[in-house]
């Protein structure tokens, strides 16, 4: 994964509170977000992190929930009883079902258990940054594939691809969820939430335009079809 | 040195007392009280008429005699001395009648001081007791008179100015006399009653034993529920006689005990586990933010199988502790759709792929959402690393709640059939990364779940793992029960609901 490719794609005041006891995750962590074009703060217990929160406004929190002074929960509640919307992602080993209803409960906006992959990191806080209250414009790249979600349009090797409205609807929901599966009723809700009417087989058409195109212009992901349930984007 | 001496000595006398124990022994308390219980019977039984007829002879004996003293007190007060010295008995002609020789059931005689019998009723004037056994006032003696025996007492009695002893007896043998009859006949007449009244008293107690010990046996069948899986069950205490409840709060005691025991260890391998997450965030941060080399997709895999064996740790554990009751309602068809995207990037990233053949419509069961997914997401993770590369992992979905995983791999070995949902079993203990907790996992979960989970090899080759849960509403339209046939790869997803 090259991270430092990713950085162009984002304004340069996306500042972070990495909250993390751990002090080698915690570093970590700080050069790898930083790597990917964030700012990052860190503060190794709840105490830190309070007066952190106190002078800066962050666009978004990293929170590990076992701090040596205080449960990273505490501070989420806190966060929330001040009626303050900062995006929350919790970071942690807690991976039982009762725990992680727990934290979205309290207000956290995503919950990622360790270990994890650090692009996956980077995906969720981006998602959740891009949600209305963070709307930032930006492009998502993978491989040398890049979309650019303000204008919707595909550039393979820099290249600007011509889709029609459907098929870009359509790549930009695989390309948001790289390397993950995207259903095929997303698409088809998506798509019917976008133009009203689509036909039976739509999906599958626009899927196998869009595969025909990267094919031609020589991209280097690739459609997988995941037979029952949907597709998935993935580097070849 | 002294306390072994001492338990060398209780042993030794453990061994005596084995060796010397009766070759009959009971299992059940019941066996040991009736066994008992029929020996105390036994004895009782004997004992008892024995008692019984002691007893009855003594009351006949004190009844005659207070009879034989009004006799004798009637005669007294019709005795009389005359100036000459002659002694005259003026006895009404009913009562005479009674020690009429001719009837011959009462007699008397009047003994004076020198022993000799101034007036009987016997003949000849005769003594009915000889004087030497004449000692006390109201002793009850016996003497045997031609073919009559006589059995009474002698009274001493002041007569003016003479003492005279009053000697009454009744004749033993005369037809009017049953009292003696009774207490002769008792042993054989009534005696015999005392043992089916002990053998029904036996009975009645063998019921009371088993209604007794009816709380004993409820709490039985609640230890046999006690496991590894269940340590809180306790023994119940309601309705236990006081005797045995100490016994029974012991046992709970113990069970306290064992299952603090049980989880410390439990929080221990969930710990360890969660001690683990750390670390391996740690590295995998450190290879995701390093420059890519040679060795990097190698390690992230290395990470992913150590983290995927800490998740079953940790699921196996929070399954262990947690009492899962499940209630809430769930719906397969998503729950594997899930599985299937959950799934899908792993498989790609091996070379494999994945794929969801369901039937139409939701599959409601009642399951806990996350639990179910676990064990789908277990049998998948099994098939995609056990599957060769290129080919497909399939999951069927059918109406009857029943889900397939079905891999292409080598298969389940005949003998290896019984073991494979074993804790830490592994088909190839050389395959890293699979601990062989995730089939145990698949299967506490399916018995949680009132299911069942089952394995068979393919036909074609591969191995086939079947998950029967039990839908709430049955499926209703025929065409949702049509088995699953095998596509072909090109027409991908028409006919099958994504």
């Amino acid at each position: 994964m090259i991270l430092s490719g990713a950085a162009s794609c984002r304004e340069p005041n996306v500042r972070l509170l990495v909250v993390e006891d751990n002090p080698e995750l915690a570093t970590l962590l700080a050069n790898g977000l930083n790597a990917a074009g964030f700012q990052v703060d860190s503060a190794a217990t709840a105490d830190d992190a309070r007066s952190a929160l106190m002078t800066t406004r962050y666009s978004s929190i990293v929170l590990d929930l076992g701090l040596p002074d205080a449960d990273g929960l505490s501070i989420l509640q806190e966060i929330r009883g001040k009626k303050d919307p900062v995006p929350v992602l919790i970071l942690t080993a807690r991976s039982a079902a009762s725990d992680r209803i727990k934290g979205l409960r309290s207000g956290a906006d995503d919950y990622l258990v360790k270990p994890f992959a650090f692009e996956e990191l980077v995906a969720r806080l981006e998602a959740i940054l891009r949600r209305p209250s963070q709307l930032v414009g930006s492009s998502m790249k993978l491989g040398n594939l890049v979309f650019d979600t303000a204008s919707r349009q595909a550039f393979i090797n820099e290249e600007p691809q011509y889709l029609s409205s459907r098929e870009a609807a359509v790549l930009e929901l695989l390309i948001r969820r790289k390397g993950h599966v995207v259903s095929k009723r997303l698409i088809e809700d998506e798509l019917f939430g976008l133009f009203n009417e689509i036909a039976s087989n739509a999906i599958e058409v626009y899927i196998h335009r869009l595969r025909k195109q990267l094919l031609e212009h020589g991209a280097t992901v690739k459609i997988h079809t995941v037979r029952g349930v949907g597709y998935l984007l993935a580097e070849v | 040195m002294e306390p072994r001496s001492r338990s060398t000595q209780y042993a030794a006398w453990g061994i005596y007392l084995q060796r010397f124990r009766p070759s009959f022994r009971f299992k059940s308390i019941i066996g040991r009280i009736i066994f008992l219980h029929v020996i105390a019977v036994g004895i009782i039984c004997i004992l008892m008429p024995l008692l019984l007829y002691w007893l009855l002879a003594r009351e006949t004996d004190s009844l005659q005699r207070v009879a034989l003293r009004e006799h004798a007190d009637m005669l007294a007060g019709n005795l009389k001395q005359n100036p000459k010295g002659d002694w005259t008995l003026d006895l009404p002609q009913n009562v005479k009648a009674l020690y009429s020789d001719t009837y011959g059931r009462y007699a008397y005689a009047i003994v004076d001081d020198t022993g000799h019998a101034v007036l009987s009723s016997l003949r000849d004037n005769a003594l009915i007791f000889s004087p030497a056994s004449d000692q006390s006032s109201a002793s009850a003696q016996q003497e045997t008179h031609g073919d009559a025996v006589l059995s009474g007492i002698s009274v001493s009695k002041q007569i003016g100015d003479k003492t005279v002893s009053i000697q009454v007896a009744e004749n033993l043998r005369h037809r009017d006399v049953i009292i003696d009859d009774i207490v002769a006949n008792f042993m054989q007449r009534v005696g015999w009653i005392t043992l089916p009244i002990l053998m029904t008293l036996l009975v009645i107690d063998i019921l009371i034993f088993r209604r007794v010990l009816r709380p004993l046996m409820r709490a039985s069948r609640e230890a046999r529920r006690i496991g590894p899986s269940r340590t809180d069950v306790r023994l119940p205490t309601s309705g236990m006689p006081s005797e045995v409840l100490i016994l029974v709060q012991a046992v709970n005691q113990a069970f306290d005990r064992l299952e603090q025991g049980f989880r410390a260890q439990r929080e221990f391998a969930a710990d360890a586990a969660h001690e683990l997450r750390t670390p391996l965030a740690i590295l995998r941060a450190r290879v995701d933010t390093s420059p890519e080399t040679s060795i990097s997709e190698a390690v992230r895999k290395d990470i992913e199988r150590m983290s995927r064996v800490v998740n079953q740790l940790l699921d196996m554990a929070e399954l262990d502790t947690s009492v899962m009751e499940p209630c809430e309602e769930t719906d397969l068809q998503s729950v594997c759709a899930d599985v299937v995207e959950y799934i899908a990037p792993l498989a790609l990233r091996e070379g494999k792929e994945i794929a969801l053949c369901s039937c139409e419509g939701p599959v409601h069961v009642k399951g806990n959402r996350v639990m179910l997914f676990r064990a789908l997401r277990n049998l998948a993770e099994n098939a995609i690393s056990h599957s060769t590369e290129g080919s497909t992992v399939e999951i069927v979905l059918e109406a009857d709640g029943t889900i397939s995983v079905l891999d292409k791999g080598p298969g389940i070995r005949e003998e290896d059939r019984e073991f494979i949902f074993r804790r830490f079993w592994r088909g190839d203990r050389r395959q890293f990364g699979s601990v062989g907790l995730g089939l145990s996992i698949v299967e506490r979960i399916a018995e949680a779940h009132a299911g069942t989970i089952s394995v068979r090899n393919r036909p074609e080759g591969g191995a086939h793992f079947s998950l029967r849960l039990s839908p709430i509403r049955p499926a209703s339209a025929a065409s949702n029960l049509q088995p699953y046939k095998a596509q072909s790869p090109q027409d991908g997803q028409s006919g099958y609901k994504p």
